[in-house]
C-alpha cells in the first residue's frame, strides 16, 4: 500500500437468493459490513436443475417446447431481477456499497468460482433450509464449500432478523 | 454457431460395435454368447446333432450305393440367427458411425443444418451403443441371474422376471444412470435430445399394425377411459388445490400434469395458467417421481394379476401420470412382442389429444378466476398444441389398411379362419392327449372352452380364443410342454408378413432408442423438487387414477378387442 493511499475496502460476499435463510444472511451481511466497513457483492445463482426441467417430455411440438422454454427463461429472469434490485435498495439504504452477479449453474462451483476471481474478505451465507419448510431443492454441499474455501465462511443461523448484537 | 464436436468417440464407437459384429461372424464369442442365450445354444446343439446324425446316414447310405458323399446344408438354429442378425446391425450401425467419425474428424462445419444434423450423430451412436449393450448383454445376464438365484434356493422367486430387468426397464435404468452419474457427455447432448424422435417415430409406424376393427375398439375404450380418468383428476385436483389454497396457478398447472400427459401437460400448460418457478418445480418433480416409480410397479401388478395385453395396456394408458413412462411399462410387461404397447400407445395418443382442449379449459378457467390474467387466443392454443405425429400415425395406418405393406387379412390373423395352417404346425394327437390332461386346471368356463376348442379344431379359430390362451400359458403351476404347445398353436395362427414383422423389429427398437434418450433426461436434481402441496395433491390423485383405473380395467375391460 502507498502512503497516504486510502485502504481499499474489503468486499464481503452475499450468497442470496430470496429464501428465508438468505435474508437470514443478509442481514447478518449488513452488520459485518457495518463494522468493517466493507463493500458487499451480491451473488445469485439461477440453479443449472432448471436446465432439466422438460424433464423426459416427448408429446409436445417444438413450438409448445420453445414456447416453455421462454415463458421459464422470463419468470427466472424477472425473479431474479426482482431479487437484485430488493438487495440493492436495501444495501443503498444503509449506506453500504453494493454489487452484484448474476449466474447460471451449480450453486457451489458458482460460489467457488466466485470466491477465487473476486478475492472477497469473507463469504456470508444463511444456513440450510430446515426440513418441512417449503423451496426449490438446490442446497450448497457445505461440506465441500468448507473444504475448497479459501476464506472464512459466515453462517447466519435460521430465523437470524439481524437485531441481536454481533459485534 | 457451430454444433459439431471435434471427438474421436463417435469413431471408437463405431470400431467397437463393427468389432463385436466381426467377433459374431468369426464364431470369436460363441462360449460367451452360449452363456448369454442358453436356450438357444441348446437349440443350436440339438440342430447340429441333428444334421449330423443325418450326415452320418447319409454317408453311409451312399457309400453302401457307391456313390459319393453327399453334400448336406447345415440348418440354421435359432442361435446361429441371433448372430448373424447382430452381425448385420453391427455392420450397417457401426459401418455407418465409423465413416461418419471419420468424416468429422477431417470435416471444418460451417453453421448450418448439415452442421446440426452431423452433430447429432455421436449422441445417436451413444444411445445405440448404450441399447445393444442392454439388449445383447445385460438383458440375458439378468435373466440368468435370476434363474440361478431361484434354482440354487437362495429366492423362491425369479427377481428379474418380479421386477421385469429386461431391456426396456434396463435401457432406462442406464439413461438415468449415465444423466446422473457419470453425466451425459457434450459431444453427445443434441443425439440424446433427438430421442423424442424415435419414440414419435415408434409411435407413427405403430400405424401399420392396427386393423380398422382394432383401432375402432381400441380408441372408443380409450375415449372413454380418459375422459373419465382425465377430467376426473383435473375435477379433483382443482377442488383440492382450492380447498388446501395452493393458489389458481400452481391448482392450474397440476390439474394439467395429474390429469392429461404429466410433464408433457404441465410443459404445454403452464404458460398459459402463468405458473411460478417454484410451481412448475413441484409438479414436474412430483409427476417424475411418480413415473418412475409407477414404471416398475406397474409390470409387476400386471403379471401378479394375469393381465392381457389390452388390459395391461388399458391400465397403463390410464393409470400412469406421465406418458413417457407409460410406454416404459408398456414394453416392460411385454417386452418380446409390441401388442401392449399397440394398446398403451393409443391411449397416449388419446391423451394427447385431448391436451389442447384441457389446456384451452384451464386457460378459460383462469381468465376467469384471476384478475390479472390474459387472454387467451383459443384458436392459437388449439393449432399450437395439436401433435403433428398422431397425423403420421393415422396416415399409416389408413396406406396399411390399403394394404401397402401387407393383405389386409393379416390385421385379422391371417390363418385363424382358413385352412391355411400346414398339416406339421397342427396340433399333433400326443399333444392333444397332453392338453386334454390340463383341462381340469382351467379357472374359467372360458378358458375351459378355449382349450376344448383347440384340441378339437387341432388350431386357433379366433383372437378371443388366442387372447384366453395366452393367458393360460401364465399359470404357475402349468408344465412347460403345456406352454409350449400353447405357443406353438399361437405362432401358427398369427403369421405375419415379413414387412410386418420387420416394422414390429423397428418399432421396439426405436422405442428401446427413445426410451434410453429419454431416460438421460430425468435427473435426480429434478425429481428432488417433488414436494409442497403438490406432492400431497400429486399422490392422492396419482393413487386414485392407478387404483381406480386398474378396478375398472379388471372389471370391465374384456381381455381382448
Amino acid at each position: 500500500m502507498v502512503d497516504g493511499e486510502r485502504p481499499e475496502a474489503p468486499l464481503l460476499l452475499l450468497a442470496h437468493h430470496g429464501t428465508p435463510g438468505a435474508c437470514a444472511a443478509e442481514q447478518l451481511a449488513y452488520s459485518v459490513a457495518r463494522a468493517w466497513q466493507a463493500s458487499i457483492l451480491h451473488l445469485l445463482v439461477i440453479p443449472a436443475f432448471w436446465r432439466d426441467m422438460m424433464g423426459d417430455d416427448w408429446l409436445n411440438n417444438a413450438a409448445t417446447r420453445a414456447q416453455f422454454g421462454g415463458y421459464l427463461e422470463q419468470i427466472l429472469g424477472a425473479e431474479a431481477q426482482q431479487q437484485l434490485q430488493a438487495v440493492a435498495e436495501r444495501c443503498c439504504g444503509q449506506g453500504l456499497a453494493y454489487r452484484s452477479l448474476l449466474k447460471i449453474g451449480e450453486p457451489t462451483d458458482l460460489l467457488l468460482e466466485c470466491v477465487r476471481d473476486e478475492a472477497p474478505a469473507a463469504l456470508v451465507l444463511g444456513s440450510p433450509r430446515p426440513k418441512g419448510v417449503p423451496g426449490v431443492r438446490s442446497r450448497i454441499d457445505m461440506p465441500r464449500l468448507m473444504q475448497r474455501s479459501s476464506i472464512p465462511l459466515l453462517l447466519a443461523p435460521w430465523g437470524w432478523k439481524g437485531n441481536q448484537p454481533f459485534f | 454457431m457451430i454444433y459439431t464436436h471435434k471427438s474421436p468417440a463417435l469413431l471408437l464407437m463405431g470400431l467397437l460395435i463393427l468389432l463385436w459384429g466381426g467377433l459374431n461372424r468369426l464364431g470369436s464369442v460363441d462360449d460367451l454368447q452360449a452363456y448369454l442365450q442358453p436356450s438357444a445354444y441348446k437349440d443350436h446343439i440339438a440342430v447340429k446333432e441333428k444334421w449330423e446324425a443325418e450326415l452320418r446316414v447319409a454317408t453311409e447310405q451312399a457309400k453302401a450305393n457307391n456313390q459319393a458323399a453327399p453334400s448336406l446344408k447345415k440348418p440354421l438354429s435359432k442361435f446361429d440367427k441371433e448372430k448373424e442378425f447382430q452381425s448385420q446391425l453391427c455392420t450397417i450401425f457401426g459401418g455407418s458411425f465409423t465413416l461418419i467419425g471419420l468424416f468429422t474428424l477431417f470435416w471444418r462445419p460451417k453453421p448450418g443444418n448439415v452442421d446440426y444434423l452431423i452433430s447429432t450423430v455421436p449422441g445417436v451412436a451413444f444411445i445405440a451403443s448404450i441399447a445393444f449393450v442392454v439388449r445383447w448383454g445385460l438383458d440375458p445376464m439378468f435373466a440368468n441371474w435370476g434363474k440361478a438365484v431361484k434354482d440354487a434356493g437362495m429366492l423362491s422367486w425369479d427377481f428379474a422376471k418380479i421386477f421385469n430387468l429386461n431391456y426396456v426397464v434396463l435401457g432406462i435404468l442406464a439413461g438415468i444412470f449415465v444423466v446422473n452419474v457419470i453425466r451425459v457427455p457434450a459431444w453427445a447432448a443434441n443425439g440424446v435430445r433427438l430421442s423424442r424422435l424415435f419414440l414419435k417415430s415408434g409411435v407413427i409406424l405403430l400405424g401399420t399394425l392396427y386393423s380398422a376393427a382394432e383401432l375402432a375398439q381400441l380408441g372408443m375404450l380409450s375415449v372413454i377411459l380418459i375422459a373419465i380418468f382425465v377430467l376426473g383428476s383435473v375435477g379433483i385436483v382443482l377442488i383440492m388445490g382450492r380447498r388446501m389454497q395452493a393458489g389458481n396457478s400452481m391448482t392450474g398447472v397440476l390439474s394439467a400434469g395429474m390429469g392429461v400427459c404429466g410433464v408433457s401437460a404441465t410443459v404445454a400448460a403452464s404458460p398459459v395458467v402463468q405458473a411460478k418457478a417454484s410451481e412448475i418445480a413441484y409438479t414436474i418433480g412430483t409427476i417424475l417421481a411418480w413415473g418412475v416409480m409407477c414404471m416398475f410397479i406397474f409390470p409387476t401388478i400386471g403379471h401378479l394379476f394375469e393381465m392381457t395385453p389390452v388390459q395391461f395396456g388399458a391400465w397403463a394408458g390410464t393409470g400412469i401420470l406421465n406418458s413417457a413412462q407409460v410406454a416404459g411399462a408398456a414394453l416392460a410387461y411385454d417386452p418380446e412382442g409390441v401388442e401392449t404397447l399397440k394398446v398403451a400407445e393409443i391411449f397416449n395418443i388419446t391423451r394427447v389429444l385431448f391436451l389442447p382442449i384441457i389446456v384451452l379449459w384451464l386457460a378459460t378457467w383462469y381468465v376467469k378466476n384471476e384478475e390479472n390474467a390474459t387472454k387467451v387466443d383459443i384458436g392459437h392454443v388449439l393449432i399450437s398444441k395439436f401433435p403433428l405425429f398422431v397425423l403420421g400415425f393415422i396416415l399409416l395406418f389408413i396406406m396399411s389398411s390399403l394394404g401397402f405393406f401387407a393383405p389386409a387379412d393379416h390385421y385379422q390373423g391371417k390363418f385363424f379362419s382358413g385352412d391355411k395352417v400346414k398339416e406339421e404346425k397342427l396340433l399333433k394327437a400326443k399333444q392333444g392327449k397332453l392338453l386334454e390332461g390340463v383341462l381340469q386346471k382351467m379357472r374359467t368356463p372360458e378358458e375351459q372352452k378355449a382349450l376344448q376348442d383347440l384340441i378339437a379344431n387341432r388350431k386357433l379359430t379366433s383372437r378371443d380364443q388366442d387372447n384366453i390362451l395366452k393367458a393360460v400359458a401364465k399359470i404357475p403351476d402349468l408344465d412347460n410342454a403345456i406352454k409350449g404347445i400353447l405357443e406353438n398353436a399361437h405362432k401358427a395362427a398369427w403369421h405375419d408378413s415379413p414387412v410386418i414383422r420387420a416394422y414390429r423389429d423397428w418399432i421396439a427398437w426405436l422405442f428401446a432408442f427413445g426410451l434410453i434418450g429419454l431416460g438421460m433426461q430425468i435427473t435426480g436434481q429434478a425429481i428432488k423438487q417433488a414436494g409442497g402441496k403438490p406432492l400431497v395433491i400429486g399422490s392422492v390423485v396419482g393413487t386414485l387414477k392407478a387404483v381406480g383405473s386398474l378396478l375398472v380395467v379388471l372389471l370391465f375391460i374384456s381381455k381382448s378387442v
